[in-house]
């Protein structure tokens, strides 16, 4: 830990850095977001299995991206981040909403993190999107910390879930998502917490027309979670930010992981693991298969 | 003030004879209060987490209907909606909850009596809970209440052992619907439910609310309202998920060029557009701005407008927000 503090505190004092998204520790086992602008902060920041949040959501907040300039110059920002929050950073590169060079990402040696804060560390309290994750070294860095662990072995519940549900009737299958989704209250904290809703105006709060209606009725809650989840096809890094975010317990990581192995499946591509690749949705080639277009 | 002995297994049976008289039962689940079908499916429990969502749905839903129209060649037909007339009881209710009615009534009848929330808060039983949980979340006491307080419940439960509740009548009401089932209730003891009450962990006291009051007035401008919104990500959840917060949004709905709605929907303070004026001016442009407006509102204006501090201490808002932001943790700030 005193290592990473050291890093972060020199990337200010030689000002590299504007500012360092980190996290720090408020409980025992619970840690929150902040944005370290002092080698004071710096002292604060933490690293372990309690480290949930994915910060890259940070790196598009037009408040943060304006603590760049000091005193006339454009300086970087520097964030902590798991290797999966790697991923959000590289797609966020990949989607032109970030440049590499303005980033200093310091990740970390990573063996998974808890599923909801207070837990202990195990293997039944491991959070739903690490149980599948292949990526406990970072693929994009500036500096990483931490030994390699191991992390614990458990059967992927996200994915038996899946395949139950494909293996419903197209009417069952509606009635299960219709009964998750009539619990929506549209607080919209599952588009705030995800790193890739960056749009400044999403289309469900345009009015004129209205094209998702505000309203959390059935209809209402189908269109926006459809909606969301479509946008976010060959997008989402699953880092289930939403699903944790949701104060319903909507399990949004079941749309989100099947979208990613719809697009894994079918033009062998998977979000935020390449700075070389165009994004799915930016690119085309001939021998594309067609078999998802309806 | 009466107070009875009601055995664990008369509750449950007096809750089929309610769900047995047509009425709703409702008692808390995980994430929220649900509507429970068969009496076996209750679990009460006073040490349970509060549920992540309040049940002021129940009185003040997400969305609804507040009209109907239809529109003519020449004119407008409005349709007026019937809310639904049937008693709701609500059971295990914490105290951080169940003074939640006593809160929002001020509001729902202050410039326009809303017909909608009045007619279903009076059709309304709460049946509270004394709690037995609190984490580094929970602040009841700073806002006047405490985890055994009656305050807004019509009835009020407290474990006495194993096999019995102690349930005290609080109001008239309580007590006109405990009749109709007051063969499961046995003589009470008031030694025995203060020996247990008293018994009971209190959160600490995080702040003095009359203090902040004042401290709210002159800080308008205070530079700490910047730092406090570096971290909000802008969401609802927070509102949404709190037993007092009342704002909504009306926008009509419409199924075609000739019928439609008028909805009546939650909306959240801290969400951008929620001060985004036609002209394109936002009064409350940045996230400190709103979470000023949102302590203020909580801590200042509905003390000076209603004389209650329009937050129940639940720490739902913080336990569930995504970043971690605590209202505790602000509002104990809220002094030089």
């Amino acid at each position: 830990m005193d290592e990473l503090r050291k890093y972060a505190a020199e990337l200010l004092e030689k000002g590299e850095v504007a500012a360092v998204i980190g996290y720090q520790q408020v409980s025992e086992k619970r840690t929150k977001p902040i944005i370290a602008k002092t080698a004071e902060d710096c002292a604060k920041l933490v690293f372990n299995e309690y480290c949930l949040n994915n910060l890259a959501v940070y790196l598009t907040k037009a408040r943060v991206k304006e603590l760049r300039r000091v005193n006339g110059a454009v300086l970087k920002l520097a964030i902590t981040a798991k290797p999966c929050d790697v991923h959000g950073i590289v797609a966020l590169i990949q989607e032109s909403q970030l440049k590499r060079e303005d980033v200093t990402i310091i990740s970390f040696n990573c063996a998974g993190v808890v599923k909801d804060f207070g837990m202990d560390f195990n293997g039944e309290t491991l959070a739903t999107k690490c149980v599948p994750c292949d990526t406990h070294k970072p693929l994009y860095s500036d500096m990483v910390f931490g030994e390699e662990k191991e992390t614990p072995k458990v059967s992927d519940e996200v994915l038996a879930k899946i395949e139950a549900i494909e293996k419903m009737s197209a009417a069952e299958r509606f009635e299960y998502f219709k009964a998750e989704f009539d619990k929506c209250i549209k607080c919209y904290a599952c588009r705030a917490a995800c790193p890739l809703c960056y749009c400044q105006r999403c289309i469900t709060d345009k009015t004129i027309p209205r094209w998702v209606e505000s309203s959390a009725h059935s209809r209402g809650n189908f269109s926006w979670n459809v909606v969301r989840a479509f946008h976010l096809s060959g997008r989402c890094i699953g880092c289930g930010e939403c699903e944790r975010a949701c104060p319903m317990d909507i399990p949004l990581s079941l749309l989100n992981s099947k979208m990613v192995i719809e697009a894994k499946e079918a033009y062998s591509y998977v979000s935020g693991r390449s700075l070389e690749t165009p994004t799915l949705v930016g690119s085309f080639d001939v021998k594309d298969s067609d078999e998802l277009f309806m | 003030m009466e107070e009875k002995i009601i055995s664990k297994e008369d509750l449950l049976n007096l809750c089929k004879d309610v769900i047995g008289n047509g009425h709703t039962l409702i008692t808390p689940g995980k994430t929220e209060y649900t509507a429970v079908k068969d009496s076996s499916e209750i679990v009460l429990d006073a040490t349970a987490k509060p549920t992540k969502a309040s049940y002021k749905t129940f009185v003040f839903p997400k969305a609804e209907p507040v009209i109907y129209y239809k529109r003519g060649k020449n004119d407008v037909q409005l349709l007026d909606v019937d809310v639904e007339q049937k008693k709701t009881v609500i059971l295990g209710a914490k105290p951080c909850d169940t003074n939640s009615f006593n809160i929002l009534r001020h509001l729902f009848n202050w410039d326009y009596k809303d017909e909608f929330y009045n007619v279903r808060e009076k059709q309304f039983i709460v049946i509270g809970l004394m709690c037995n949980f609190s984490d580094d979340f929970c602040f009841c006491t700073s806002v006047g209440s405490s985890p055994v307080s009656d305050k807004g419940a019509d009835i009020f439960l407290v474990p006495l052992d194993e096999n019995n509740y102690t349930l005290r009548v609080v109001t008239e009401k309580g007590g006109e619907f405990i009749k109709d089932y007051s063969k499961y209730l046995k003589a009470g003891d008031e030694v025995k439910t203060k020996a247990v009450t008293d018994t009971v962990k209190h959160p600490e006291i995080a702040f003095d609310s009359k203090q902040v009051h004042e401290w709210l007035g002159t800080n308008f401008e205070n530079p700490k309202w910047d730092g406090v919104g570096d971290l909000c990500l802008s969401c609802a959840q927070c509102a949404f998920v709190c037993p007092v917060c009342h704002c909504f949004d009306i926008v009509d709905e419409d199924y075609n060029y000739t019928e439609g709605r008028r909805m009546k929907n939650w909306d959240g303070c801290q969400f951008g557009h929620f001060t985004l004026h036609a002209s394109g001016h936002n009064p409350r442009d940045i996230q400190g701005k709103r979470y000023r407006q949102r302590v203020n509102h909580k801590f200042k204006y509905y003390v000076d407008k209603f004389g209650e501090i329009l937050c129940t201490g639940c720490g739902r808002c913080s336990r569930g927000c995504a970043v971690s932001i605590d209202i505790k943790e602000i509002v104990s700030n809220c002094k030089d």
